[in-house]
């Protein structure tokens, strides 16, 4: 029995307990029964999933070299001249529409979008099912993205021109 | 101001305009402090006497990262950088004009936009001649007129260019 | 009972833990106020939102990367001095003279890119969860500016080896801001801190790579912690299924 006495740190006090609704978040309070202590159910999935990643991580380090090309040179553009992978998509657009619009507009108008996510979709379901247009337009943007980077980062050649990538490979990372 | 402004309140907003005010301080002094400082990059290069400059062609400097031409009399000294993303324009001698591979902007022996996506024509540095040289000072950039201004010299492509015509 | 519970019961383990005794789970929920590295979790969570479909465990995918980042970081900066000069030789004599220098570097490398990818994932991934509704909102707002940062970050560190591929990538990813209407150009020229990219751009995101950057994402990724674990119990206001 003793065993259930909770242990008193020693830098907090119980003064009392207030019956009623929490201050915040007055839905419910999760019971018992449906929840879990974080310590040690949480704390050992983060420790696998950290594992993982470090053995991935130092894994794929061993086989393959960070990329180092010769000494810059400012009089010699590479051609094709590439941009990060997560900057193809954007180079990709350059290369189509006037830099005002592909590289301000298009993505000042991404990141105010998703800042301002939250209070344009005032839906407060979080059901896939309740929010068929949210989870559309959001794919639609995100799956088209996916393509231009694709696209920038591996189906182009010198002059930007078009190439296969299992013909030519101009991907660098 | 409402009449009852009394002396608490006024001082707390005396503390909260002070505080405004520093922050602004701050960042002027911050902004100021940041901006590139003249003479650490740029600046003049001496480079060749007039009339080593060619006429029907152009002379790549690569210490002012440009070229030199002459056109009518009038020596040019033209910035490499294509005013579109920054890549070196390299000039192509079978076409007789600027042909930069990253996009495919197109201007002529002068620097006008031609065609591509850049949206102005390459830029230029203000130059003096010293000695009978031509020094080009690269901090001094005249930028190119907007893509769609007419060209001012008559110089039509003259045989095939150099980028790939496949290409986009 | 084991070596660590005796150490905990010692005066200093006493000190250090303040909760020697971890039998129950209110030890446990108790030790959550004694303890630096547990107060960042809450002490309870529900069923679902410790499984995997919750989050895919994105989130401390990224944390662990960017952990990876900044050790293997630190060990880079042992060998590299930030000038056109030495820049490009530093990271020759890293791989070629080093023991490990190379392989410090593909760690840094190969990381940055996944936390890139990880972040990226863990944003769509809330998305699908709508994560963002309220009373998550803030959260969510918070999570793109740390996209934003880690973008940042990634670029940055692109120019500092001085090849051919970071020159160009960053003459190009630096002309983009020449377009930005009415700043833009003052805005390039601190960034370049010239006209083109030199001496001075590399100093500059060097800076900006090893301390501004890495100091305002730590300190935003706080907040973001912060953030998690104190909406953590609250609910949605329609709750998924
Ligand atoms: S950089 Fe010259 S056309 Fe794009």
């Amino acid at each position: 029995m003793s065993d259930d006495k909770p242990t008193q740190p020693s830098n907090v006090r119980v003064l009392g307990f207030v019956e009623g609704k929490p201050l915040v978040g007055d839905r419910k309070v999760p019971e018992e029964e449906d929840s879990v202590m974080v310590w040690p159910h949480l704390l050992i999935r983060h420790g696998v999933v950290a594992l993982a990643v470090m053995v991935f991580v130092l894994g794929i380090s061993l086989f393959f070299n960070a990329p180092l090309k010769e000494m810059a040179n400012p009089s010699v553009t590479p051609n094709p001249e590439k941009a990060p992978w997560y900057f193809a998509a954007l180079q990709e657009l350059l290369s189509r529409f006037h830099p005002l619009v592909a590289g301000v507009l298009v993505p000042g108008a991404i990141i105010v979008g998703l800042l301002a996510l939250p209070f344009i979709d005032r839906n407060p379901d979080t059901r896939m099912r309740n929010r068929r247009i949210a989870v559309a337009t959001f794919t639609i943007f995100m799956v088209a993205w996916i393509i231009l980077t694709l696209i920038g980062f591996a189906f182009r050649g010198p002059n930007w021109g078009w190439v296969w990538p299992w013909q030519e490979w101009y991907g660098e990372l | 101001m409402s009449e009852d402004l009394d002396r608490r309140h006024f001082l707390a907003r005396l503390w909260t305009w002070g505080l405004g005010v520093m922050a602004g301080a701050a960042a002027w002094t911050s902004w100021d402090f940041l901006q590139p400082v003249a003479g650490q990059s740029g600046g003049p290069v001496a480079t060749v006497s007039p009339d080593k400059i060619p006429t029907d062609s152009v002379l790549e400097i690569p210490a002012m990262r440009g070229y030199l031409t002459e056109i009518e009399g009038a020596t040019e000294a033209i910035w490499w950088k294509c005013p579109h993303l920054g890549c070196k324009v390299p000039w192509c001698e079978t076409s007789g004009q600027f042909e930069c591979p990253c996009h495919g902007s197109v201007y002529n022996r002068k620097g006008e936009y031609r065609r591509g996506p850049a949206p102005r024509g390459m830029d230029r540095f203000e130059f003096t001649i010293i000695n009978g040289v031509v020094v080009p000072d690269t901090s001094k950039i005249i930028r190119g007129a907007p893509a769609g201004s007419p060209e001012t010299i008559n110089e039509p492509p003259k045989g095939p260019e150099c980028l790939d015509p496949t290409a986009g | 009972m084991s070596l660590m519970d005796t150490i905990r019961k010692s005066a200093p383990g006493r000190a250090i833990w303040r909760t020697p005794r971890r039998v129950t789970d209110r030890d446990r929920a108790a030790a959550h106020w004694g303890s630096f590295l547990l107060h960042i979790y809450p002490v309870r969570m529900r069923r679902e939102q410790i499984s995997f479909r919750w989050s895919w465990f994105l989130g401390v995918a990224s944390m662990v990367l960017f952990g990876s980042l900044i050790a293997s970081g630190i060990y880079l900066m042992f060998f590299y001095v930030p000038s056109p000069s030495t820049a490009y030789g530093d990271i020759i004599f890293l791989q070629t003279k080093v023991a490990f220098g190379q392989y410090i570097r593909n760690i840094h490398r190969w990381s940055a890119h996944l936390m890139v990818l990880a972040v990226a994932a863990h944003m769509a991934r809330m998305f699908y969860r709508g994560a963002y509704k309220p009373p998550r909102e803030f959260n969510w707002i918070v999570g793109v500016v740390l996209l934003v940062l880690t973008l940042l970050l990634s670029f940055t560190g692109y120019l500092l080896p001085w090849d051919q591929l970071a020159y160009w990538a960053v003459t190009i990813g630096t002309s983009m801001t020449e377009f930005v209407p009415f700043i833009g150009g003052t805005v390039g020229g601190m960034l370049l801190g010239g006209t083109e990219v030199g001496a001075q751009t590399l100093l500059r995101f060097y800076v900006l790579h090893v301390a501004v950057l890495p100091t305002l994402l730590v300190g935003i990724i706080m907040i973001h912690l912060w953030r998690w674990r104190k909406d953590s119990m609250l609910d949605m206001e329609v709750a998924s299924e």
